[in-house]
């Protein structure tokens, strides 16, 4: 009997220790929704970048990724922006692919500046490609082409065309834009095809192309160059162009408490850092460009400025 | 080449390995026999769990998935009228008769047979073209897609010459509705009303779940009864006959699986127009094309060919360009981006051995499905003697919830239901639905095709005309229209002399 009394004492006792460490973040399965379909660049990140998540979480729970693809990514980031502020929803974007509707005065069911920004994992910028036997080497080529340089891209509101559009405005590059392509490997084949004269591709997808010898890149924009041969947005004396790229951000919902906040933030940084994570980024031509929270959030800021004054160029 | 592939079939030869094989097979089947569910949500299941694999074992099983679906989907497509993947609607139209007159059996053998027929066909053309594989996708721009897009359009409308304007009114529908959602050329949004979900215009897959699976249930339900109409006539032991038949039917397997290689390497165009295209130039060969939707066999054997040899044709543009000739490829690349590859060109250096691993799994998921499904044909046929008011409700449910679960879409589920209740319609009143299914593949790209044609041409028509495949393209358009319209003609002119005279 006094066993037994002593076993139930025990008992509570564990339970009331093991109950706190249960309101202690995170104490369920984390779930990161992935705007795209399986399968594509953006969801390999994620779904590699949440191992490692998983891995720095200070407790054993799941990061689980999940796809909810629709309205080119429109769809995720409103399930994220409706979902409970706890932590366990959080998702994966493209910037400024999610911010440009909200420019562009589209009816959207989210707000970029009220999401909780948790990190940057990489920015891509684009390479101006061309094919491998084209005349074209260089801007000034494409200037004194003598006619408009066609060039090939998806639809008219993707991060790709709004970027083929603003670098040819700044540059004074008279061009034509073909659109439909289904991805940049679908364009990219386009400009080997000579269906068009050039492309703008991130820098990461091109890096295959131009390993095979079927391309060459122009000019860098949003990356620095470090070929001489390859003029960047510094070197075409146009610095505002650096900021073109493509950029992975991970956000929550509005109202994410601070504590909370802050565990996603260091899981997400470590699994940035950890070297296996590096081993696969080097093997598979992506790139880390970590950045915080506060970082992250004041870059989206910058973004928001810098588009709203191209904001003629997106209609 | 030959050395490659003995080190491919070493890498694969381990128990582990042949393991997650069969595991892949087991579920790439399951897949396939749900309509709604197949290879693509099988694949993006099982991608987490290839994290712990190496990556020949990663691609065994993907293979064994891609390997599989195709012969699950044919079992539904056979018993139920209901194809259980995009691609196995073609077989649909002789298979189910086949199966209402008792010879499921002898269907199933012979779509087993054909399976892995086509599916080692594919391999060995794919391992054949290999070293041009560049060169061919090179071949392929707007202005071509256009006229494939086209070709596929007039084999659909010459399909049926018995009921050609319904079925041209069917193949109408289809486009309209290929038409919904956001335009990628002009960037507009078309009949949307403001929604999220047809901004994305509508898809495929429910769109075939309602068509086929719910029309046929609702019609099973009315009707009463069941599929085979009374048990006697089901023959449980025709599975020799359906084998004997497609092997003795070797030229249409050999047509069927190039066909299926040709148009599945096309990205965007794929395996549901391949396998009705298998389907249609065999009837239009035959010499009793009538006879074809009453239960021929032929009719099983040419578009399961066509669906294996599918599987080899879209990895031509998945290995060359990194680009995905079917949505299941899509998935794929990304299970290779996990194991730290690069899609792209350089692939076929950097990871030839893994691309041979993946064609030794193909061909030998095709060889196993297809002896699962023989093995298991007699429960299998059983289906056709199930009472129609428990069959209807059960594969109803199964459909919807598969149709739900690809993407989580409530807006999936009501597609389904309405163009169910719209198929039954069209069956009511004797429409063909497969003209709808092909024009919704079809209209996208006949119309990105075009439009980006007379941009890059500046409004050229002579864009068309300008290459070697495109004139290829455009005499096989009219030499398919001549072939079944000049004989009409001829007879017409020899009635007429016969009056006259």
């Amino acid at each position: 009997m006094k066993n037994l009394l002593l076993a139930t004492v025990l008992i509570f006792i564990l339970v009331g220790c093991s109950e706190p460490s249960n309101d202690v973040f995170p104490n369920q399965d984390i779930e990161v929704i992935i705007p795209y379909n399986a399968g594509g660049g953006f969801d390999a990140y994620a779904r590699s970048l949440a191992q490692y998540m998983q891995k720095h979480l200070p407790s054993d729970v799941n990061v689980l990724p999940m796809n909810m693809p629709g309205a080119g990514g429109r769809r995720g980031a409103a399930h994220v922006y409706r979902a409970d502020p706890d932590g366990y929803t959080i998702g994966i974007f493209n910037m400024p692919g999610i911010l440009l509707p909200q420019i562009q005065g589209i009816k959207i069911a989210y707000d970029v500046n009220e999401l909780t920004w948790l990190s940057t994992l990489s920015a891509d910028g684009y390479g101006i490609t061309v094919d491998d036997e084209s005349p074209i080497n260089s801007i000034d080529d494409l200037k004194n082409l003598g006619r408009n340089v066609v060039y090939g891209a998806t639809g008219p509101s993707s991060t790709s065309y709004i970027a083929t559009t603003i670098v040819s405005e700044l540059l004074e590059i008279p061009n034509e834009v073909i659109t439909g392509y289904k991805g940049s490997g679908e364009y990219i084949l386009g400009v080997i095809r000579g269906d068009v004269d050039a492309a703008f591709a991130n820098y990461s997808t091109i890096q295959p192309y131009l390993e095979s010898g079927d391309v060459k890149v122009v000019a860098m924009i949003g990356v620095n160059s470090d070929d001489p041969n390859i003029k960047d947005a510094d070197d075409l004396g146009v610095p505002e162009l650096a900021n073109l790229n493509v950029v992975r951000m991970m956000a929550g919902p509005p109202g994410m408490p601070e504590e909370v906040k802050q565990i996603l933030e260091k899981a997400m940084m470590d699994a940035l850092n950890d070297p296996q994570f590096e081993a696969w980024l080097e093997s598979t031509g992506n790139d880390a460009t970590p950045m915080n929270s506060i970082e992250t959030t004041n870059s989206v800021k910058d973004m928001m400025v810098f588009y709203d004054k191209f904001k003629q160029f997106l209609e | 080449m030959l050395d490659l592939l003995l080190n491919a079939i070493s890498d694969i030869s381990s128990v582990k390995t042949i393991l997650f094989l069969v595991m892949g097979v087991m579920f790439g089947l399951v897949f396939g026999v749900i309509p709604g569910l197949g290879g693509t949500t099988a694949l993006a299941i099982l991608m987490p769990l290839t994290f712990g694999m190496n990556s020949i074992e990663a691609f065994a099983m993907s293979g064994g998935i891609m390997g599989a679906v195709a012969m699950g989907g044919a079992i539904s497509a056979i018993l139920l009228n209901t194809p259980g993947t995009a691609p196995n609607a073609a077989t649909t139209l002789d298979g189910y008769p086949l199966a209402k007159q008792g010879r499921a059996a002898e269907a199933i053998g012979a779509a087993a047979t054909a399976s892995p027929l086509g599916g080692m066909f594919g391999v060995i053309t794919l391992l054949m073209v290999l070293p041009v594989a560049k060169e061919l996708i090179l071949l392929f721009g707007p202005p071509e897609f256009f006229l494939l897009a086209v070709f596929g359009l007039v084999t659909i409308a010459l399909s049926d010459s018995s009921n050609l304007l319904r079925g041209l009114i069917s193949a109408g529908v289809g486009l309209m509705l290929a038409f919904v959602g956001y335009d990628t050329v002009t960037g507009g949004e078309r009949f949307t009303y403001g929604s999220d979900y047809l901004f994305d215009g509508i898809p495929l897959v429910p769109a075939l779940v309602g068509l086929f699976g719910v029309t046929e249930m609702i019609h099973l339900s009315i009707t009463g009864g069941k599929v085979a109409g009374d048990a006697g006539t089901v023959k449980l032991h025709g599975v020799m006959k359906g084998i004997k038949a497609t092997l003795s039917n070797w030229k249409i397997v050999i047509r069927g699986s190039l066909i299926g290689t040709i148009i599945g390497s096309i990205p965007g165009v794929g395996g549901t127009v391949a396998t009705f295209i298998a389907y249609s130039t065999t009837k239009r060969a035959d010499k009793y094309p009538e006879s074809f939707g009453t239960g021929r066999i032929e009719g099983v054997i040419a578009p399961e060919s066509a669906n294996n040899a599918k599987d080899s044709g879209a990895l031509l543009p998945t290995i060359a360009f990194g680009i995905p000739g079917s949505a299941e490829m899509a998935v794929f690349l990304g299970i290779l981006v996990l194991h730290g590859m690069q899609p792209g060109p350089t692939m076929l250096l950097n990871n030839e051995r893994e691309i041979y691993a993946l064609i030794i799994a193909l061909t030998l998921s095709a060889v196993f499905s297809a002896i699962i499904g023989i093995a298991l044909v007699k429960w299998l046929a059983m289906i056709t003697l199930v009472k129609g008011q428990i069959l209807a409700p059960l594969v109803i449910a199964v459909s919807l919830v598969g149709t739900y679960a690809i993407d989580s879409r409530p807006g999936d589920v009501v597609v389904a239901a309405i163009l169910g209740m719209v198929g039954y319609l069209m069956l009511r009143f004797n429409y063909p639905r497969l003209p709808l299914v092909i024009a919704l593949v079809l209209g996208e790209t006949a119309e990105r095709g075009f439009l980006q044609s007379m941009m890059i041409s500046q409004g050229n028509w002579g864009v068309f005309v300008e290459s070697v495949t495109s004139i290829v393209m455009v005499l096989l358009i009219l030499f398919t229209l001549g072939w079944s319209f000049i004989p009409n003609l001829i007879r017409a002119k020899k009635e007429a002399r016969v009056k006259s005279e």
